[in-house]
C-alpha cells in the first residue's frame, strides 16, 4: 500500500509541474493571438484599429490578466474539464477540435505501435531461439533503420512509393474528393489506404528496437537452469520457448511498450507532418503557428496525462508482474 | 497555416517540380476513377484556396475565423468592387446609393426580386438588420461602422452616421455580408455561432462539411437569370504547393492561387492549365522611420530611405527573386497601371528599374554619411549599417534581402538579413522593434488610395515604439500635413478635392520614403480548364481572380461555365 501511495505522490508532483511548464511556455513565445488574427487578416484585405478592438472583444481581453489570475483561471478550468474556445479555429471549443484529430492519430500510430511491438517480440523470440539463423541476421539492417532519423526515412519512403511508383497517396488522410467521413465502407477502405505507408514507415522504424531487446533476453533466459530442466523433462520444444523462455523474457519489452503507449499521442508530429495526416501533431503545429494558447495547451495536457498515466500503469502492473522490483526488505 | 497567409504558401516551392509533375501523371494514371468525382453526373470543380491541416466549420459571415467562400460565394454585399482593374461598383443585392450632401446619410436602393436560400423574399429589412446588428454588436464589429440603419420601405434603406462618413462607403458597399433577419434574429449568441446551416443569397448553398474538404450546391432560385452553371463547387485543404501543383496538373484541382516555378514549362505540356498573373501588393522594405517615436538606426535618416531606393537595381531583383512575374511599382505606393489617374506627378509613376548609384552616393554624402575603410558609410561614429527581417521559408522575400545586401554594398549601405519565425516577425512590426522589414502594402477595401494611405502613414495609426501599434503604420510615420490632407480626403466625395490631397500626400510620402517600394509582387493563379472555363484571363480581368480573395470568388464561380 506504501508503495502504492509514494508512486501517487511522485505522480501528482510530476502532474503539478507538467501543467505549470504546459501554462507557462505558450506565453513566454513572443507574439499573441490577437496581432495574430489581425495580421492574418491585413494580408487578405483592409484592416483598421476598430478590427484590431472588436477581435479583443470577441476573444475575450483576458490578455490584460495578471498571470496568477490566468494560472488559477487555467487550473479551474482544467478542473471542470473545459479546456476554452480555440483562437485559431475560434469559435471551436479545444476540446472539439483535440476530439476531431485525436480518433486519427490513436488509428494511425496507436495500430502501427502495437504492429511493431507484437512483430518485433516475435521476430526477437524467434532469433532468440535459434541464433544465427536468417531472422538473427535481420537485426543488423532494422537496426540501421531504426537509427536513421525517422523523419529522413518517411520522406524517401513517401518519395519511392508515392512519387516514383505511385502506389500510395502523397498526403492526407483519405480521398476527400470521392468518399465522405462517416462508417461507410469507400471511407474505411480509403482511410486504410491513406493509412498503409505512414503506418509502415513507423512500423519499421521502430521494429528492430523490439526486436533487438527481445532477442536478447531470450538469449540470457535461455541460459537459465529452468530451461535446461525443461529439455531434461522432454518438453517440446515449442512450448520450451513459448512458455518458458519467451514468457520470462518479455518482461522487459512490456514494460517498454507500456511507455512507448504513451508517447503514441506526442510522438506523431512528425509523422504527420511528414505525410499531411490530419491528426493531433499537426494541429499542435498549427496552435503554435498560430499562438493558440488554449489549443497548445489542451494538446500539451492530453500528452502529458497519456504519458504520466501510462509510465504509471506500468509502474503499479510492474509491482504485481515482477515483485522484485517493489522490494524493499 | 490555416488559410493562413496563402499568398506565402504559394512560395514555398519545390525545386524538382518537374518530378512533381511526372509523379503526378503516375498518379493519375493509377487513380483514374478519382478523375471526375462528381456524383450526381453533373459538373463539379475543385478549389484549392490555401486551406491547410483541418478545417474549421465556421459560416459565420462576421467572424474573422470563417471559412472564405462565406464570403461572396454563400453571403453577398450590396455591392462589389473589382480591385483587379479600374471599374465601377458592380450591384448585387444593391442597384444604387446616394450620399446626402455632409455625408451623413447613406440611402441605398435595394434589388427586387431575390430570394434567401430558404425561400423567404430578401427585403430593405434584412440590410438594415445587419448594419443595426453590427452597430449594437461590438465583438462583431471589425469595420468600426457606427450607422444606424432604417428601411423606409421594401427596396429603400438609409444609414445614418454620425459625423461625414464618405469613406465609409466600400466598406458599406462591398465589404459587407447581408444576413437574413428572420434566421439571425432568432439566434442566441451570433458572436460565437458557426452557423452551421448557412442561409444566404449567393449563387451556391453548403452541401456538405468535412475536416479536409466541403462541398457547395447551386442555389437554382439564384437571381441572376441562367447563373450559375456549374454544379457543384469543392473546398479541399492541401498541405502545400507542391502538393496542390501536382493535383492541379492531374485534374484534381481546378482553381489555384500558388507560386509554381517553372510556369511556362509547366503550361507547355499541359494544354488544359492556363495562369493569369494580377499584381497588386507592392512588396516594400518597411523601415522604422520615426526616432521621435523611439526608432533607432541609419534608417531613420530620409536620405538613407532615399539611397536605398535609388540603389536598388529591380530588374535584377525580378529576375531573381520575382520569378520575372512582377509588375513596377509607383514611389507612390498605388499601382500605376490601375491608379494612374490618382498619381498626381507623372515623375512619380512609376519607380526606376536599373539603379542609379551615383544618386544615391550623392544623397549619403550630402547627408553627411562618409565611406570607412571597410566600405561601409559612418556618420557621427555611427556605422551605415541596418539589420531587415523577413520570415524563414518565404523563400523570394529572402533571396530579395540576400540580392539588395549585394547591391548596396555599392553604395556603402551594409545590409544584414534575419530570418525569424512568423510570429516574432510579426511582433516586431507591431511593436515597431525592428529597423527594416520586407512586407507588402496593397489590397484596400476599394481602389480609392485613401485605403492605403489612411492605414500605413496617418498618425492616427501608430503608436510609440514597444507600444503594440492598433492601425498597419509599422513604420511609425507620423506627418501633420499627411494627417490633415488624409482627413481633407476623407471628409468628401468629390474626386477633384480627394486628388488635391493625394497630391499634398505623394509630394511628402515620396520625400521621406518610410515604406521604399521594390515592385508589384505578382499573384498568380493557376486554372485547369479541362472540366470547367471561363476563368478571368490576362486579358480579360473581371474579377480578382485569386482563389483566395474573398468576395471575387462568387463572381468567378458564377460566371465560369462547364467545359464543351
Amino acid at each position: 500500500m506504501r508503495f502504492v501511495l509514494q508512486k501517487l505522490g511522485f505522480y501528482a508532483v510530476a502532474l503539478w509541474a507538467a501543467v505549470t511548464l504546459d501554462f507557462l511556455i505558450p506565453r513566454l513565445m513572443p507574439g499573441n493571438p490577437v496581432d495574430q488574427l489581425v495580421s492574418k487578416l491585413a494580408q487578405k484585405g483592409q484592416v483598421t484599429p476598430e478590427t484590431r478592438r472588436a477581435i479583443e472583444l470577441l476573444l475575450g481581453a483576458d490578455l490584460d490578466q495578471p498571470l496568477w489570475q490566468q494560472y488559477l483561471g487555467f487550473w479551474g478550468q482544467i478542473a471542470r474539464g473545459d479546456l476554452g474556445r480555440s483562437v485559431a479555429y475560434f469559435p471551436a471549443s479545444v476540446s472539439d477540435m483535440i476530439g476531431q484529430t485525436l480518433p486519427w492519430t490513436l488509428g494511425l500510430i496507436g495500430l502501427s505501435t502495437i504492429i511493431s511491438f507484437l512483430l518485433g517480440v516475435g521476430l526477437g523470440t524467434f532469433a532468440g531461439w535459434k541464433r544465427g539463423s536468417w531472422v538473427d541476421n535481420l537485426i543488423p539492417s532494422l537496426t540501421m533503420l531504426q537509427s536513421v532519423p525517422y523523419f529522413w526515412l518517411a520522406l524517401i519512403l513517401l518519395y519511392v512509393f508515392g512519387l516514383i511508383l505511385g502506389v500510395s497517396p502523397l498526403n492526407g488522410g483519405y480521398d476527400p474528393w470521392n468518399t465522405f467521413p462517416g462508417w461507410n465502407w469507400a471511407f474505411i477502405q480509403s482511410v486504410i489506404y491513406y493509412g498503409t505507408l505512414p503506418a509502415i514507415t513507423i512500423v519499421v522504424s521502430s521494429v528492430g528496437g523490439w526486436m533487438l531487446g527481445m532477442r536478447n533476453m531470450m538469449v540470457s533466459t535461455l541460459s537459465e537452469d529452468y530451461i535446461l530442466t525443461a529439455e531434461a523433462k522432454g518438453i517440446h520444444p515449442r512450448r520450451i520457448m513459448r512458455a518458458y523462455a519467451a514468457r520470462n523474457a518479455v518482461l522487459p519489452s512490456v514494460a517498454g511498450f507500456a511507455i512507448s503507449l504513451g508517447f503514441v499521442v506526442a510522438g506523431s508530429i512528425v509523422a504527420e507532418v511528414v505525410f499531411s495526416y490530419p491528426g493531433i501533431g499537426n494541429m499542435l503545429l498549427q496552435a503554435v503557428n498560430s499562438n493558440d494558447y488554449a489549443l497548445m495547451q489542451g494538446i500539451f495536457l492530453v500528452i502529458t496525462l497519456s504519458v504520466l498515466g501510462a509510465n504509471l500503469l506500468v509502474d503499479l502492473l510492474y509491482g504485481v508482474i515482477d515483485p522484485r522490483t517493489r522490494a524493499r526488505s | 497555416m490555416t488559410h493562413s497567409s496563402s499568398r506565402r504558401t504559394r512560395r514555398r516551392a519545390l525545386a524538382g517540380v518537374a518530378l512533381v509533375s511526372a509523379a503526378a501523371f503516375a498518379l493519375s494514371a493509377c487513380s483514374g476513377a478519382a478523375q471526375g468525382g462528381s456524383a450526381g453526373g453533373g459538373t463539379t470543380m475543385t478549389v484549392f484556396n490555401g486551406a491547410t491541416g483541418t478545417i474549421n466549420e465556421n459560416w459565420n459571415p462576421f467572424s474573422p475565423t470563417l471559412l472564405q467562400p462565406t464570403l461572396g460565394v454563400i453571403y453577398e454585399p450590396l455591392f462589389w468592387y473589382n480591385l483587379a482593374e479600374t471599374s465601377e461598383p458592380t450591384p448585387l443585392l444593391g442597384e444604387s446609393w446616394e450620399w446626402n450632401e455632409d455625408g451623413t446619410e447613406l440611402t441605398i436602393t435595394t434589388r427586387e426580386g431575390v430570394e434567401w436560400s430558404d425561400g423567404e423574399p430578401f427585403t430593405a429589412n434584412d440590410v438594415a438588420f445587419t448594419f443595426n446588428l453590427l452597430k449594437d454588436t461590438p465583438e462583431l464589429n471589425t469595420s468600426g461602422l457606427a450607422a444606424s440603419a432604417e428601411a423606409t420601405d421594401d427596396t429603400h434603406v438609409t444609414l445614418t452616421f454620425e459625423e461625414p462618413s464618405f469613406m465609409q462607403e466600400p466598406q458599406v458597399l462591398g465589404n459587407q455580408a447581408i444576413v437574413p433577419e428572420h434566421v439571425w434574429s432568432e439566434l442566441d449568441d451570433p458572436i460565437t455561432t458557426i452557423n452551421q446551416n448557412p442561409v444566404g443569397t449567393g449563387a451556391y448553398k453548403l452541401k456538405s462539411f468535412s475536416a479536409q474538404s466541403y462541398l457547395l450546391e447551386k442555389n437554382a432560385s439564384y437571381w441572376e437569370e441562367g447563373k450559375p452553371s456549374v454544379d457543384e463547387i469543392r473546398y479541399i485543404s492541401l498541405d502545400n504547393a507542391d502538393a496542390a501543383a501536382a493535383a492541379l496538373i492531374s485534374g484534381q484541382v481546378d482553381w489555384m492561387s500558388s507560386f509554381l516555378p517553372d510556369l511556362d514549362g509547366l503550361l507547355a505540356d499541359n494544354p488544359d492549365l492556363s495562369y493569369v498573373n494580377t499584381p497588386a501588393l507592392t512588396t516594400s522594405i518597411f523601415t522604422c522611420s520615426n526616432a521621435d517615436l523611439g526608432c533607432e538606426g541609419p534608417q531613420t535618416d530620409p536620405a538613407v530611405r532615399q539611397a536605398m531606393y535609388h540603389a536598388m537595381d529591380r530588374d535584377q531583383l525580378n529576375q531573381l527573386a520575382g520569378g520575372g512575374f512582377a509588375a513596377t511599382g509607383s514611389p507612390t505606393l498605388l499601382l500605376p497601371e490601375r491608379d494612374a489617374d490618382w498619381i498626381a506627378d507623372s515623375a512619380n509613376l512609376t519607380t526606376p528599374e536599373g539603379a542609379d548609384t551615383d544618386k544615391a552616393n550623392e544623397l549619403l554624402d550630402a547627408a553627411g554619411w562618409v565611406l570607412g575603410a571597410d566600405g561601409v558609410r559612418e556618420k557621427d561614429g555611427q556605422k551605415l549599417s541596418m539589420t531587415i527581417q523577413t520570415v524563414t521559408g518565404w523563400s523570394d522575400y529572402i533571396s530579395l534581402n540576400d540580392t539588395m545586401a549585394q547591391q548596396f554594398k555599392a553604395v556603402g549601405i551594409e545590409l544584414k538579413p534575419t530570418q525569424l519565425a512568423w510570429n516574432e516577425w510579426n511582433d516586431n512590426q507591431t511593436k515597431g522593434t525592428f529597423q527594416l522589414s520586407l512586407d507588402s502594402i496593397g489590397l484596400g477595401a476599394s481602389a480609392n488610395p485613401y485605403f492605403t494611405y489612411n492605414p500605413r502613414y496617418s498618425t492616427d495609426n501608430t503608436t510609440k515604439v514597444g507600444e503594440p501599434s492598433y492601425g498597419q503604420n509599422f513604420s511609425r510615420y507620423s506627418n501633420p500635413v499627411v494627417d490633415e490632407a488624409i482627413k481633407a480626403a476623407a471628409a468628401t466625395d468629390d474626386e477633384a478635392v480627394q486628388k488635391e490631397a493625394y497630391a499634398t500626400i505623394q509630394e511628402e510620402i515620396v520625400r521621406d520614403m518610410p515604406y521604399v517600394p521594390i515592385y508589384i509582387n505578382s499573384t498568380l493563379t493557376e486554372f485547369n480548364n479541362s472540366k470547367v472555363t471561363g476563368f478571368p484571363s490576362n486579358e480579360d480581368k473581371y474579377a480578382f481572380a485569386a482563389s483566395w480573395k474573398a468576395w471575387d470568388n462568387g463572381i468567378v464561380l458564377k460566371t465560369i461555365v462547364p467545359a464543351e
